[in-house]
């Protein structure tokens, strides 16, 4: 059964149309239902901000940079949980992702859709989130902005791929939503450490983040390549 | 046939593991500075060495499961993670035993080292928290594509010591940082844990197959060094200078035997466990 599951999935005839324009229309897809219904960026947009106050209150300090590394990404990585988790939620009502799985278009295009997807939703988020970051605790980068730029994109697409990859793993299983977190945290845990790494390096002015940033590089490559490889697989996983 | 040899296996195992022991605690000379608390290394380090081996079988056996969905090779990926998350209890709890007294502290929050041996402990206990609670169809898949993820780390760990700053002592095997004495117990030790490993790999291998044989997945936690970790916390609020430096020595070995002795417990109760139900199916 398996192997004739297999079987198939190999002989599948590729869709018509090429993988960008499909990615292209699952985005678009993707974005059109959020900007309809907004329930994922809203939730998730407070709860950052919730998650912003507390720490605020919690941690009262003359400098706040050598902790904000930290706070930062841990907002982020909390509520990218929050939308990641509701991304795949959406596919499975109305057995969206069965037709998807029949269907021969190829899986790749699904999984970069989403994680595109995924990812303007974060850098969104991340982008509204800062000027907050910089009221509550009055902040101000003395390293180059644009070095904090670049941990933000390579970190949040470090944080994005694993995450839509691993949210698919997780609601294969019985408990759905309380899986991802645990799998998903220690995945990318040498990417939060470098991220943290970097940001409070940049933040701080505080030696240069390029040693950080060569390894966030490397481990996006490392594990968008491992996503897409092993995407399929767990997508027909019976 | 199969059970003679396996107990035969097991009783040079304990021989080997006695022997290695003996070595480690009356043979090895001790060292300058650290005195007799520097033998924790010969339980600390072939703890890592059996962990590292295994989760590398693991991943080798997921491979194997995604290419040809052979049974035998999933049964080996469940056994060789659980065993390795205990083998890698030990490592996790010798080693802050050691550093509090060498260091001072228990745990060194930006090491690298220490960090990525934490990760890859918990990435193993993930996966076997994946292996229980997915739907029972899926499961071999889903984990076998988690322990490539896995593994995918470990050669950051391996490469820790030597992009990152760290406390942690560098690899020593086969440079001239270690007395050739202690090198040879040293490999001694490694020897004797890989073969206890691999019994109780073999021991473990056996009982998967029988759950998989009687068609239920009886994956649990390998949660055998809680009984140990419990009793560590007493000793977190006491200063160094109060305790006899021998005590740390004594607290690595205990420890470790205890998670070692308290896995083979928890092993035996599934065993007994497995034999009733597969009695009263019928099967196995």
């Amino acid at each position: 059964m398996k192997a004739a599951t297999q079987e198939a999935q190999r002989e599948k005839p590729r869709a018509g149309l090429p993988i960008g324009r499909l990615t292209w229309i699952n985005v678009t897809k993707d974005l059109r239902l959020e900007w309809r219904s907004r329930d994922v960026f809203n939730s998730m947009m407070f709860f950052a901000l919730v998650v912003v106050v507390v720490f605020s209150f919690s941690f009262e300090r003359e400098d706040s940079r050598p902790v904000m590394g930290g706070l930062i990404w841990v907002a982020f990585l909390f509520s990218t949980t929050m939308a990641l988790n509701q991304s795949w939620a959406r596919e499975l009502r109305n057995g969206v992702l069965d037709a998807y799985r029949v269907s021969p278009a190829p899986a790749e295009a699904l999984f970069l859709g989403k994680c595109i997807g995924n990812f303007i939703l974060v850098m969104l988020l991340e982008c509204l989130m800062a000027p907050l970051f910089v009221v509550f605790y009055n902040l101000s980068s003395v390293g180059p902005l644009w070095q904090l730029l670049l941990v933000a994109v390579l970190g949040t697409w470090a944080l994005v791929v694993n995450g839509t990859f691993f949210a698919a793993m997780s609601i294969r299983t019985r408990n759905r939503e309380l899986m991802l977190p645990l799998l998903l945290l220690p995945i990318s845990l040498p990417a939060v450490i470098s991220m943290v790494t970097g940001t409070t390096q940049v933040l701080s002015g505080e030696g240069s983040p390029a040693v950080q940033l060569q390894f966030l590089a490397g481990f996006c490559v490392i594990f968008t390549v491992a996503c897409f490889l092993l995407f399929d697989t767990v997508l027909n996983a019976e | 046939m199969k059970t003679k040899l396996f107990f035969a296996f097991a009783a040079f195992c304990c021989l080997f593991l006695a022997f290695g022991t003996y070595q480690g605690l009356v043979v090895a000379p001790t060292e300058e500075t650290m005195g007799n608390v520097q033998r924790i290394f010969y339980v600390h380090v072939p703890a890592a060495t059996v962990g590292f081996t295994l989760f590398f079988v693991n991943f080798l056996a997921s491979i194997y499961y995604l290419w040809k969905r052979s049974l035998r090779a999933d049964a080996l990926a469940a056994t060789t993670a659980e065993v390795g998350v205990v083998f890698c209890t030990v490592v996790l709890i010798t080693g802050p035993i050691w550093a509090r007294y060498a260091w001072g502290t228990w745990w060194s929050t930006w090491d690298m080292r220490l960090n990525t041996t934490l990760m890859l402990w918990l990435l193993y206990v993930s996966y076997l928290v994946l292996r229980r609670s997915s739907t029972a169809g899926s499961t071999s898949v889903l984990a076998a594509s988690l322990a490539i993820f896995a593994f995918l780390d470990v050669p950051i760990v391996y490469m820790a010591n030597r992009w990152f700053k760290t406390h942690h002592p560098p690899p020593m095997i086969g440079t001239s940082n270690l007395d050739p004495s202690m090198q040879h117990i040293l490999f001694i030790n490694m020897l004797a844990f890989l073969c206890f490993g691999s019994l109780i790999c073999w021991f473990r291998y056996e009982m998967e197959r029988t759950a998989q044989k009687i068609d239920a997945a009886h994956i649990q936690k390998a949660a055998g060094g809680a009984a140990a970790m419990m009793l560590l916390p007493a000793a977190f609020f006491a200063t160094p200078g109060h305790i006899a430096p021998i005590s740390y020595l004594w607290a690595g070995y205990l420890a470790a035997w205890g998670i070692y002795v308290s896995y083979l417990l928890f092993l035996m109760r599934k065993l007994a466990k497995l034999k009733k139900e597969a009695a009263e199916l019928g099967a196995g």
